[in-house]
């Protein structure tokens, strides 16, 4: 049961529930800005994911999908997506892009109109050496950027990838540590040309984890095709953390796979460690936030787990460790939501006026 | 299980008395393999279409997304073309992986013989070492079946975890397994699909090679602890190993629904 008379603030048998969606880009794959077959493959790989796990109603024509644009994203996720705020985690490619599929600073022209709906995050490559090590200065510089989005599959030249665990990304993890950027958001998911099978390996997060312990670890799409690995990794790292983004939309049309993918989760990586995220424009948090927010795990799903996943847990992992990661002050927030543009805009003040007075 | 592939053309133009059986030919099918979801292709419904012209069989097939991994693909390439040429009356195989990637060089270095990796020079692990990993993982998630099926059958972990291979006995009836415990004197039924799913895998990974082998090991190949609590343990991460592959799966078989218009139920 979910009441929802106006968009904003989620509400779950009653309780507000506010959502920080962990994962959101802003991209344009427009044929202009493809400068490399690979470019044209990407945005089809994603097509793909996103018609595979979305509601046949509720998909997206590959035109518009291509480049959806601020104000679109704006009402997606705010105007009708339940969202109280974003996390957007770039995607550079740029050999692929001419301006790059989903960087920080595509990003920031977004975030930067309403500063206190979204987090910018930016991104390394250890192997641009010293450029990078400006690149990451700049970032932080430019947008106070408290995390990073990185991709150890991606391939370079002759390079196939790289490890998180090497000398030089090490260098780019202190750094990171030296200015301030605790979050470390890991994609080991699916890529480009999956050639060596070691791309997904996750076993140099364990490495970095251990070695920086104020940084904070988030293995996105919680480490498929190796939960497993990733699941024995964030048992034993309280610094690893794992992002729901691919996994959530399970709820949707696997719901018992999704009992006991979070069966799994709770038990191994624990529910102060989980982060919801959309993965936006992928899928679109307007029914993929009630389709896990409905979410049940079955009786001998909780039997066999000796999990629960209750309400409170499912608030935490759609919004309040998020929060605690980027230093982020709900009630705060909420107040300053009651009047912000935004809930000017799209009217949602009030739900954030009743969700303080209550 | 078993719904029709919408996009299997059957070869109504072949011969009406074709030298090779196409039944015999899905059930050699049958016995390849998604070796990360551990599950026949045939059930998977990657099988696009088999075109028998006399002794000459050509079998498409299709991945549920063009980035399926290369090495996975090229296994089952090498799979399907290895079981079909071992059946009698068959003179050539031509295997075609269409709307991948890589379908073009997965397809001619199959049917041309190459080595994985002379067609992907690029490629940093062998073919080999992929699947290994894989069968091991497979393997574990299979012991976690056939654990469950001893449990509900009444073995507790000690027996359990002392089993040897000599104490089963797989060819105890169509469905029935039976296995012999406390030195002989007690013989348990259990269903049989788990445990012999299980020991043919075991002995791929060459977990089982003698008789007095251990049947059931942790994910490392270790032997098992009977104490209940690292039983325990090796039960739930065993669990694990099956999440991992279900989980893959869903993903698989929402990208495969999606692209290709095929429904596994």
């Amino acid at each position: 049961m979910c009441y929802h008379d106006t968009q904003a603030m989620y509400t779950h048998n009653g309780e507000d529930v506010f959502v920080i969606d962990g994962h959101i880009h802003l991209w344009d794959a427009t044929e202009e800005n493809i400068i490399h077959e690979g470019g044209e493959q990407f945005i089809q790989c994603f097509y793909d994911y996103h018609a595979a796990f979305t509601p046949e109603e509720e998909q997206w024509d590959m035109d518009t999908y291509r480049q959806y644009g601020k104000e679109r994203m704006v009402r997606d996720l705010f105007g009708d997506g339940y969202v109280d705020m974003g996390i957007f985690q770039p995607t550079y490619l740029t050999d692929f892009y001419d301006e790059g599929f989903n960087t920080t600073d595509q990003n920031a022209r977004l975030a930067e109109e309403y500063p206190e709906r979204f987090v910018l995050n930016g991104s390394f490559d250890p192997r641009d050496g010293d450029e990078g090590i400006e690149h990451l200065e700049r970032l932080k510089d430019e947008y106070d950027i408290q995390g990073v989005k990185l991709y150890t599959a991606e391939w370079r030249g002759d390079s196939k990838g790289w490890r998180l665990d090497s000398e030089e990304s090490f260098r780019f993890l202190e750094k990171c540590a030296e200015l301030g950027i605790e979050n470390i958001h890991a994609h080991k998911g699916p890529t480009i040309r999956p050639l060596n099978r070691d791309a997904f390996d996750v076993a140099d997060v364990d490495d970095a984890a251990t070695s920086f312990p104020d940084l904070n670890f988030i293995v996105e799409h919680v480490g498929y095709p190796r939960l497993d690995d990733f699941c024995h990794i964030a048992a034993q790292e309280t610094n690893v953390y794992g992002g729901l983004a691919v996994a959530a939309p399970f709820a949707q049309n696997r719901p018992r796979k999704f009992g006991n993918m979070m069966g799994e989760m709770l038990f191994w990586v624990g529910e102060d460690n989980l982060l919801f995220g959309s993965d936006y424009a992928l899928w679109e948090p307007d029914w993929l936030i009630p389709a896990v927010m409905n979410a049940e795990m079955t009786q001998d799903q909780r039997d066999e787990f000796g999990v629960e996943l209750t309400p409170e847990i499912k608030k935490k992992f759609m919004g309040e460790n998020a929060a605690r990661l980027y230093d982020i002050d709900i009630e705060e927030k909420k107040a300053q939501f009651q009047d912000d543009e935004i809930s000017r805009e799209f009217g949602l003040g009030d739900r954030y006026e009743e969700a303080t007075a209550d | 299980m078993g719904t029709t592939n919408p996009a299997e053309r059957t070869d109504e133009s072949a011969p009406s008395d074709p030298l090779v059986d196409r039944e015999a030919v899905r059930e050699r099918l049958d016995r390849v393999h998604d070796p990360e979801l551990d599950r026949s292709i045939v059930d998977l419904e990657y099988v696009d279409s088999i075109e028998i012209d006399g002794g000459d069989v050509t079998v498409g097939f299709v991945l549920p997304t063009a980035w399926c991994s290369p090495a996975f693909a090229w296994m089952m390439a090498t799979g399907i073309h290895d079981e079909v040429s071992a059946l009698s009356g068959v003179d050539s195989v031509r295997v075609e992986l269409t709307d991948h990637m890589h379908g073009e060089e997965i397809t001619r270095g199959v049917n041309e013989g190459l080595s994985f990796e002379s067609v992907f020079e690029d490629a940093d692990d062998g073919v080999e070492a992929v699947r290994r990993k894989l069968d091991e993982k497979a393997r574990f998630a299979r012991q976690y079946e056939a654990v469950q099926a001893l449990q509900e059958a009444g073995l507790d972990p000690e027996q359990i975890a002392t089993l040897t291979v000599t104490d089963v006995d797989l060819g105890f009836g169509p469905d029935a397994a039976a296995v012999t415990l406390r030195n002989g004197t007690l013989s348990v039924t259990v269903p049989r699909e788990p445990l012999s799913e299980y020991v043919e895998k075991a002995r791929a990974t060459g977990l089982l090679t003698g008789a007095d082998d251990r049947l059931f090991a942790d994910r490392e190949g270790e032997p098992l602890d009977a104490d209940p609590e690292s039983f325990e343990a090796v039960y739930r991460d065993a669990r694990l190993a099956v999440s991992n592959i279900e989980g893959q799966a869903t993903i698989c078989e929402s990208l495969h629904e999606s692209r290709n218009g095929v429904s596994l139920d």
